[in-house]
């Protein structure tokens, strides 16, 4: 029988040289539709090292880690795992090279014990009857817990966990499998201090074992508190690889990001009008609370924080998606109440949604039919659809965002990631808002229509709409908007007038550390870039 | 990055494409062609337009069953209490009738009846949340349990000739059955409504995706409610025509009717889970199978074999959707 | 430590129809003296012993997320072919085995048609349910078929004075009881229905999974079927029409969640409990017969909303 009883061992722990490569990529590259996704990466991963990847979203990060995860077949280079080199066909091939990875979105069976989801698709041990051993799952679930230095209720169903314990199983899970590289997506973003504090120390434990440790994350202070290794990633390609001994931290910020967005695109100033949305302490019950802020016409007003920090839930609730439960949103200075997003929409308000796939287009259907969606009641006449007004506003847009498409009969899905989000816009602005509600607009979008997309929210503002934008994309944000204002777990914890912004407070407002001054704060390691 | 999807998903009249996949849509009139061809040679005369129109008595009510059917299915629902709901409009308007209501109020009461049933199924689909096969499932023994509770499974059939005329007569040199007309216009006006409003936009949008149209400012809750709401009062309708065809209104009819209707729409070309499908290629699915079935038992084939001819039918609608379908996997 | 205890029977799946039972025994003991009599409740569990044998089956398939409406054909095809083995053979041992091959390779094409045909199962077993009653009909004339009293051993006999019926369930009961619990099939089915995609993720291989609980409700109904054959005596070919619904609705009123993932093996046990309490309590009380299925289809619906309200508390609560 297998050795149950020890989960987070090590295969050879006792003979690991310390800088061993336990996984090499050579020049490895991926590509989409024709577009690199990552490029000519050669990068190596050490056992015993904590190695963090950065990078700004799109940077490759992902797509670099599930080649490693076997999600990803590499199109250019090799992969090589303890000098091997090896064909990573699926995650569970990876997973039988010792390669395991934990996931940033939770995989685990909702309605299945914490015990059951540690063994699924595993090998169970049994007893001499041939019966599943029970007993010995929970023992060695427990040993596996108290190792991480966790008390939890292994019958439990994951259902019943805290976001924060549910990671922990997924953690878990990574060990138990002699799992010699670990590959870890922001596994902080759901955990309180303390609890990542708890996982720092597993760390700790981890690499003293001789497992090389793959960390992904935006948060800046515990990169620096934890890696070993820094590398670098920006636009596809490894821009930088080096010790964190010695690295500034506003060297790395500068790596990032990558020559200033300023030069991609320059925003027009105007003077902002009247006051166009007010939010009077608006909260949502164990969500947000307390957001109060204002945005005025002509505005851009940006929203940063961490993945989690409840931005796009406040947008949401202004839009009548996911309503508030205490508090005050006023249009124009009058009171309203937003219950439903058919609400929203008939005060003039608009939400250009963060998932493009799941929230804003039906993909099979035509570009035109998605544009005038939200809008249907502009363009028909007693419930009867105006084919031909239809067609005018579909190609006015076409031209005004110079959407490419063979004509605009064609399935949006059929379009390039940047063209999708343009008539994504599109539909938005079909209804004419005077509030325009953007999360995360330029998402998987190229540099290119990037540019576009900045124009055109550009022009929103000059033509006296109100807008907010979601983002996380810091140099986004400090480009485009005339404030900012950041979250952090459900609060407001600071705003920041443009145009000059003071990046270290937004990054330090964004970790949750609120400055007293806006101006001559030190760079602090929270910032999020 | 996650691969794109790649045109329309099914060959099926997917919302504006003006041009609704030939292919199915040929397929369908050349197996109708076929399947008369081979009748009128088993029985000279059966293609006749005497004949066919004749035949298309049978299939009125079914037809608009299956019109109803083609909405629900389209926004990535299942209707199966349509025939137990049948039955009980039909009760419900025999015994009021037979309590001494004049019949057009009667009839009225059913259109109440069959409205209200559809309603009861679009809420619990709606608002409570609930998988619409169970609801209707469930709703599909409750409509029959209380058309037999009420009439105590005895029949009403002392109706008046004004009233079976509706069912049994002819236009036209007894050339057109009395009903036809009906099923024709329902189809036109249901046709303008899938494919020419903005409701029968909704109804696309939320079987195709229902989060997507919920960020549109479409209550996604409304809309179903209205599609079971029409559902039911399609039912109604039918039943009124079946109840004047048979001049009995009996709590066991149209039994297991409900599976054939479901298997004329998958047929025609409906994706069973929703977001494409139309008018046109239901009335062929209905053709097709309505014509088998009447010319099998007019050859003398047993009944039973329209039992296993529409099972198969069935399985293999659906199974050919997946087959026409370019899969982008 | 006691509260958690408590308070993890009260979140079992199959805790509110088992509580629903109890308090309906409870009543139906105090209103009517002939309830609680032994003979009435042995009877009570002989009767429901075949929708039982069958939602235990099908309970399998609705954990791992499809659905099976075929199991009122199935059931008559396989009585059918016990009855017309028990004509042409002697034994009972033949007739059983026919039966359950009957059952299996259905429950194959079934399987086949659902995981590799990808046709969505609700449409596949409908359009089984519909020619296979077809096919009955056609094999089975317009006749009665009579059900040799030597062959009626497992709807009427009693194995050391347990009735054959209720020795069959227990039976079934128990191998699917050791198979959710020991054995890897068993497990994966509530991994695939809980969580499709992480299923694929840690390689399940759901359509087998799937295919292999289409094959086990075959084998249900193979079983139930010569147990309904020697319980009715005479087969007609529309028997158990709507005999889906009974064994659907004691699966959704044990417990189980009808989109799948949620549930237990004894969900369906109790459901059928409850079915077979509520009907004796109908007949008991001298309620006409046309009310029986107004009663079934309400309490179906309740039961489903209770729980999909429950759940969402639940949901909440966490």
């Amino acid at each position: 029988m297998q050795d149950i009883g020890e989960p987070i061992s090590c295969a050879a722990a006792a003979d690991f040289k310390p800088t061993i490569a336990a996984c090499r990529l050579i020049g490895a590259g991926k590509r989409f539709f024709g577009t690199w996704a990552v490029r000519h990466v050669d990068l190596e991963f050490r056992a015993g090292e904590v190695h963090a990847v950065m990078g700004e979203n799109g940077a490759g990060k992902s797509t670099l880690m599930k080649m490693l995860h076997g999600v990803h077949l590499p199109d250019e280079g090799q992969v090589e795992v303890f000098g091997r080199l090896v064909t990573l066909t699926s995650p569970r091939a990876a997973e039988a090279e010792g390669i395991a990875m934990v996931p940033q979105e939770l995989d685990l069976f909702p309605d299945l014990s914490i015990v059951e989801n540690l063994f699924v698709g595993r090998k169970r041990p049994r007893t001499r009857l041939g019966t599943f051993d029970w007993a010995t799952m929970r023992r060695s679930a427990l040993s596996a817990f108290a190792r991480l230095d966790i008390a939890i209720d292994v019958d439990a169903p994951i259902r019943s966990l805290s976001g924060a314990n549910a990671q922990m199983v997924e953690i878990a899970r990574a060990l138990m499998h002699d799992a010699r590289i670990v590959i870890m997506d922001e596994p902080t973003a759901a955990l309180t201090e303390r609890e990542a504090q708890r996982l720092f120390g597993i760390l700790g434990e981890l690499k003293r074992r001789g497992v090389a440790i793959i960390y992904i994350s935006h948060r800046l202070d515990e990169v620096f508190q934890i890696a070993d290794y820094i590398t670098v990633m920006r636009d596809g390609e490894r821009i930088h690889t080096g010790p964190t001994s010695g690295l500034e931290m506003t060297t790395l910020i500068q790596m990032m990001i990558g020559r200033p967005l300023s030069k991609l695109f320059h925003r027009t100033r105007h003077p902002a009008g009247d006051t166009m949305l007010e939010l009077r302490s608006l909260s949502r019950r164990g969500v947000f609370g307390d957001i109060s802020f204002t945005v005025r016409r002509g505005e851009i007003v940006g929203m940063s924080g961490l993945i989690g920090a409840g931005r796009s839930e406040v947008a949401q609730a202004i839009f009548g998606i996911a309503p508030a439960t205490d508090g005050q949103i006023l249009i124009a200075g009058h009171p309203v109440s937003i219950a439903t997003s058919r609400q929203g929409i008939g005060h003039g308000i608009i939400y250009v949604p963060e998932e493009r796939r799941s929230q804003g287009l039906v993909l099979e259907y035509a570009i035109d039919w998605n544009m005038t969606f939200s809008a249907l009641d502009r363009i028909s006449r007693g419930g009867f659809v105006s084919r031909r007004r239809e067609k005018q506003i579909a190609e006015r847009f076409r031209g005004l965002f110079s959407i490419r498409c063979n004509s605009i009969g064609a399935p949006v899905g059929s379009l390039s990631g940047g063209n999708q989000q343009k008539v994504l816009l599109a539909k938005a602005l079909v209804v004419e808002p005077d509030i325009i509600l953007l999360d995360e607009p330029t998402r998987g979008v190229d540099v290119g229509a990037k540019a576009e997309i900045y124009r055109i929210i550009d022009d929103l503002a000059a033509a006296g709409k109100a807008v907010l934008v979601v983002s996380s994309e810091m140099n986004e944000l400090l480009s485009m908007a005339d404030r900012i204002l950041v979250m952090h777990r459900g609060r407001l914890t600071g705003s920041f007038e443009g145009p000059d912004f003071p990046v270290a407070a937004i990054g330090a407002a964004a970790a949750g550390i609120v400055a007293e001054h806006n101006e001559d704060v030190t760079l602090h390691p929270g910032a999020v870039v | 990055m996650s691969p794109t999807i790649v045109g329309p998903l099914t060959p099926t009249e997917a919302p504006r494409r003006r041009r609704p996949s030939l292919t199915r849509t040929m397929v369908l009139f050349l197996l109708l062609l076929a399947e008369l061809t081979v009748f009128n040679l088993l029985l000279p005369g059966y293609m006749s337009p005497g004949s066919l129109l004749d035949t298309s008595r049978t299939f009125v009510e079914t037809g608009i069953l299956a019109l109803g059917m083609t909405f629900v299915i389209i926004s990535g629902g299942i209707d199966l209490s349509v025939a137990s709901l049948l039955a009980l409009v039909s009760v419900v308007m025999g015994l009021s009738f037979q309590a001494g209501l004049p019949l057009p109020a009667a009839m009225l009461l059913g259109l109440a009846t069959g409205i209200g049933g559809g309603l009861l199924n679009g809420a619990a689909v709606a608002y409570l949340g609930l998988h619409p096969f169970v609801v209707t499932l469930a709703t599909m023994a409750i409509y029959r349990g209380a058309a037999y509770a009420i009439s105590n499974a005895a029949a009403v059939s002392d109706f008046p000739p004004w009233f079976t005329t509706i069912g049994q007569s002819y236009f036209i040199n007894g050339l057109v059955p009395t009903q036809l007309p009906i099923l024709l216009v329902a189809a036109i006006a249901l046709w303008l409504l899938l494919s020419r409003t903005s409701f029968g936009r909704r109804v696309y949008s939320v079987g195709a995706n229902e989060l997507a149209t919920r960020f549109s400012g479409v209550s996604v809750e409304r809309t179903k409610l209205a599609i079971y709401g029409l559902m039911g009062g399609l039912v109604a309708v039918a039943a009124i025509i079946q109840t004047a065809r048979l001049s009995t209104a009996r709590a066991n009819a149209s039994m297991g009717l409900e599976l054939p209707v479901i298997a004329m729409v998958v047929l025609g070309g409906t994706r069973i889970t929703g977001g494409a499908g139309g008018i046109l290629g239901t009335l062929l699915g209905v053709l097709v199978l309505a014509y088998l079935q009447d010319g099998l038992a007019s050859v003398g084939v047993r009944n039973d074999w329209g039992l296993v001819v529409v099972g198969a039918f069935l399985i293999l609608g659906v199974l050919a959707n997946e087959l026409f379908r370019k899969s982008p996997r | 430590m006691k509260g958690l205890w408590v308070g993890r029977v009260i979140r079992r799946p199959e805790a509110p129809p088992l509580a629903f039972l109890v308090i309906m025994a409870i009543l139906l003991g105090l209103t009517t003296p002939r309830f609680l009599a032994g003979a009435n409740l042995l009877s009570i569990v002989s009767q429901v012993s075949v929708v039982g044998i069958v939602s235990l089956a099908l309970n399998q398939v609705i954990l791992s997320g499809e659905i099976d409406v075929s199991v009122g054909s199935l059931l008559a095809a396989c009585a059918f072919t016990f009855a017309t083995m028990a004509h042409a053979t002697s034994g009972l041992l033949l007739p059983l085995l026919a039966s359950i091959a009957v059952g299996a390779f259905i429950g194959l094409l079934n399987g086949a048609i659902v995981t590799i045909g990808r046709v969505p199962s609700i449409v596949a077993t409908l359009g089984m349910l519909l020619g296979l009653r077809g096919v009955v009909l056609l094999l089975g004339a317009n006749g009665i078929l009579l059900v040799p009293n030597a062959a009626r051993q497992f709807g009427l006999g009693t194995v050391v004075g347990v009735p054959t019926p209720i020795v069959f369930l227990v039976l079934v009961f128990a191998v699917f009881d050791i198979a959710n619990r020991h054995t890897e099939w068993g497990r994966d089915i509530l991994a695939v229905g809980s969580n499709r995609r992480a299923a694929d993720a840690v390689g399940l291989r759901a359509g087998f999974v799937k295919f292999r609980c289409f094959v086990a409700v075959g084998l249900g109904c193979g079983i139930a079927g010569a147990v309904f054959a020697g319980q009715i005596g005479e087969i007609q070919a529309t028997a158990a029409t709507g005999f889906e619904l009974q064994a659907i609705a004691a699966v959704v009123l044990g417990g189980t969640s009808i989109t799948g993932g949620r549930g237990s093996t004894f969900a369906p046990v109790f459901g059928a409990l409850l079915v077979g309490v509520i009907l004796n309590a109908l007949t008991l009380n001298s309620v006409p017969g046309t009310f029986e299925q107004l009663v079934l289809g309400t309490l179906i619906l309740a039961a489903i909303s209770i729980d999909a309200v429950r759940f969402r508390a639940l949901r909440r609560a966490s």
